[in-house]
């Protein structure tokens, strides 16, 4: 249950930091060099994609009524971390979606270990 | 002189924002911190233990009492302890007249609760400042509209919406508020849209009443009534002489409203111990978005027959009541509360960030400017600080007055009130007195320093503290939000950077 609060999150995150990073001014400013053309459209494609993921999640977690204006709410905030992140550590902010894995499989396990007992 | 309608949207948005925008901060942060009020509330209410009851133990537990003190009672209430709340009260007859005790839930005796005003104050003030009458309504709907024009010309006078959508450049003095108002508008621009026109939408027969007069003949009863559905049809057959009869097991009702509504709150009986004795039962709000008043279901007290509900809503009270939902943010959980309460959070940064870059705007240009401007700019300079700083110092003595006024005063909700107003008032003075950077360094920091130390003043006034979770979770969320108080006065207490370096590589290093 709280496994899916967390993926509808870590994918409304990561799709906002693909599509910030499908724009060239963001791309520069992480890696100082422009994107290519192709790298541009795969981010913005993946960037949907993931916020798909998410409204899916936000779907299973809070069901199909409020599941939209929880998707709403998490898409404003984690654009907004990333604002906040972006100019302080660039770096840490694209790196992030990496510690939601072991987060994401930490809270499964625990999840399922309540369910068994 | 001929204007664009840009300019002429930019003169709205910058006066008319800076006007409405004052008041909008207030109503936004006590918003945010309404959607936690019952957590604030047992926070507030320290004497209530953690419980371990079923539904079916707490409603015994009230009953019980009911039965030995008030047994000619012609109804009976019981409210239940549930996710949010530990408190178990049992009441009689109705809000006016009627007695109302909070039972200790392992004894089933009298708990003593100390009187405060609670975290409802919060949600009170949210809706109508404290204005008498019907007053604080109107002015709070007017401000609301004030924000939807500010938000709309907002996005009208925006050059670069998509191209700026996620770039704030800190350390740039102007620039950065821009950038941080911009952006934080922008992002949660479908959360200030929703809260905002649902917020006017709640009171929607208040601020236009014409159809309800011209349907109803302006009565509101009238209204209402037409509101609901057909009646309950097994109302007829209700005996009309009443007789001494018992009343039926409630358990198995609780387990089947139960099973129809989802958790519930709390069950009333009226007539109780006679043969027309009847029994309702309510759900909590937020087993669904639509916001429900009263309702649930009611079943014969004697055969324990389900007489009627839970109703079903017409389409359009439905819709009214869902867009009302939205907007009290029961629904979906502590997650959702979250969401709602770091969106208001921010929402409420938005309009200080806009407030602010009203002054800083002006401060380069303060020396060249007349008398009377200078006044002018000192004053609203002091009012910023005052609503800004100033709330956020009033908000945490409110809860310092709290645990600190004796606990059997008398008139203590008052007296608390009197803590949340009286520091406000407090605070406007000083940033009078002060030089205006002296005065928004000393409220901040001196409300980041009560906020962190808030467990401090637990400890050291109440027993156990920390014994129910919410209570914890309040300590520990106004202790983060002191650490952003304070990282805010240390912000202010910086050298200023008023003129904007031209070279970017101090920008650049930063990032790297």
């Amino acid at each position: 249950m709280l496994a899916n609060y967390i993926a509808a999150w870590a994918f409304a995150y990561i799709g906002m930091l693909a599509l910030c990073q499908g724009l060239e001014r963001h791309y520069k400013q992480v890696w100082n060099k422009p994107p290519s053309t192709g790298l541009r459209r795969a981010l913005r494609g993946a960037g949907w994609l993931s916020l798909a993921l998410s409204f899916y999640f936000c779907g299973m977690a809070w069901g199909w009524a409020m599941g939209p204006i929880g998707w709403f709410g998490l898409i404003s905030l984690s654009g907004f971390a990333l604002l906040m992140l972006l100019p302080y550590r660039a770096r840490l902010a694209v790196w992030l979606p990496l510690g939601f894995v072991p987060l994401w499989a930490v809270i499964e396990m625990l999840s399922l270990y309540r369910w068994s007992v | 002189m001929k204007q664009t309608i840009t300019q002429s949207l930019a003169w709205l948005h910058t006066w008319g924002g800076l006007i409405v925008g004052w008041l909008l901060f207030a109503i936004f942060l006590t918003g945010s911190l309404a959607v936690f009020d019952q957590e604030i509330d047992n926070w507030m209410h320290p004497e209530l233990p953690a419980h371990h009851l079923t539904d079916e133990q707490a409603v015994e537990r009230g009953l019980s009492y009911l039965r030995e003190h008030e047994p000619n009672a012609k109804q009976w209430g019981v409210s239940l302890p549930y996710d949010r709340s530990p408190e178990l009260r049992a009441s009689t007859g109705g809000r006016r007249d009627g007695v109302s005790v909070t039972l200790d839930p392992n004894t089933g005796e009298v708990l003593p609760v100390r009187e405060s005003a609670g975290g409802r104050f919060f949600f009170l003030f949210h809706f109508t400042l404290f204005m008498p009458g019907m007053l604080g309504i109107y002015v709070v709907g007017a401000l609301a509209m004030g924000m939807l024009a500010a938000l709309i010309s907002g996005i009208v006078i925006h050059k670069k919406f998509f191209k700026e959508f996620f770039t704030f450049r800190p350390a740039k003095g102007q620039r950065s508020w821009l950038d941080a108002h911009n952006a934080s508008a922008v992002l949660l621009l479908p959360f200030h849209l929703m809260i905002t026109y649902s917020g006017l939408a709640i009171f929607l027969v208040i601020y236009m009443p014409a159809a309800m007069d011209a349907l109803f003949d302006g009565s509101r009863d009238a209204f209402f009534k037409a509101q609901d559905p057909a009646p309950a049809v097994v109302e007829a057959k209700r005996p009309a002489q009443a007789e001494p009869a018992p009343l039926v097991a409630i358990g198995p009702l609780l387990a089947k409203a139960r099973d129809v509504m989802g958790p519930l709150s709390g069950v009333s009986i009226t007539n109780p111990g006679m043969s027309n004795a009847e029994i309702q039962i309510r759900p909590i709000l937020g087993n669904r978005i639509a916001l429900i008043k009263g309702g649930g279901m009611r079943f014969d007290g004697v055969t324990g027959e389900q007489l009627s509900g839970p109703t079903e809503m017409r389409a359009s009270v439905l819709t009214h009541r869902v867009i009302s939902g939205m907007h009290f943010a029961q629904f979906g959980g502590y997650p959702m509360r979250w969401v709602y309460f770091i969106c208001g959070l921010i929402s409420s940064a938005m309009i200080a960030t806009g407030l602010v870059l009203f002054t800083v705007k002006r401060r380069r240009k303060y020396a060249s400017e007349g008398r009377v401007a200078q006044v002018l700019y000192r004053v609203i300079e002091a009012v910023n600080v005052t609503v800004m700083a100033g709330l956020s110092l009033a908000c945490i003595a409110y809860l310092w007055g709290n645990h600190l006024l004796p606990v059997g005063m008398a008139e203590r909700p008052d007296a608390e009130l009197t803590v949340f107003f009286g520091m406000w008032a407090l605070t406007l003075v000083h940033a009078l007195l002060r030089p205006r950077m002296h005065a928004w360094r000393e409220q901040l920091g001196l409300a980041g320093v009560m906020c962190l130390s808030l467990p401090l003043v637990s400890l050291l006034t109440v027993d156990h503290s920390w014994a129910l979770h919410s209570r914890m979770g309040v300590e520990l969320t106004t202790m983060a939000l002191g650490g952003v108080l304070l990282w805010a006065c240390w912000k202010v207490s910086q050298p200023q950077v008023e003129r904007v370096p031209r070279k970017k590589a101090t920008v650049l290093a930063e990032v790297n």
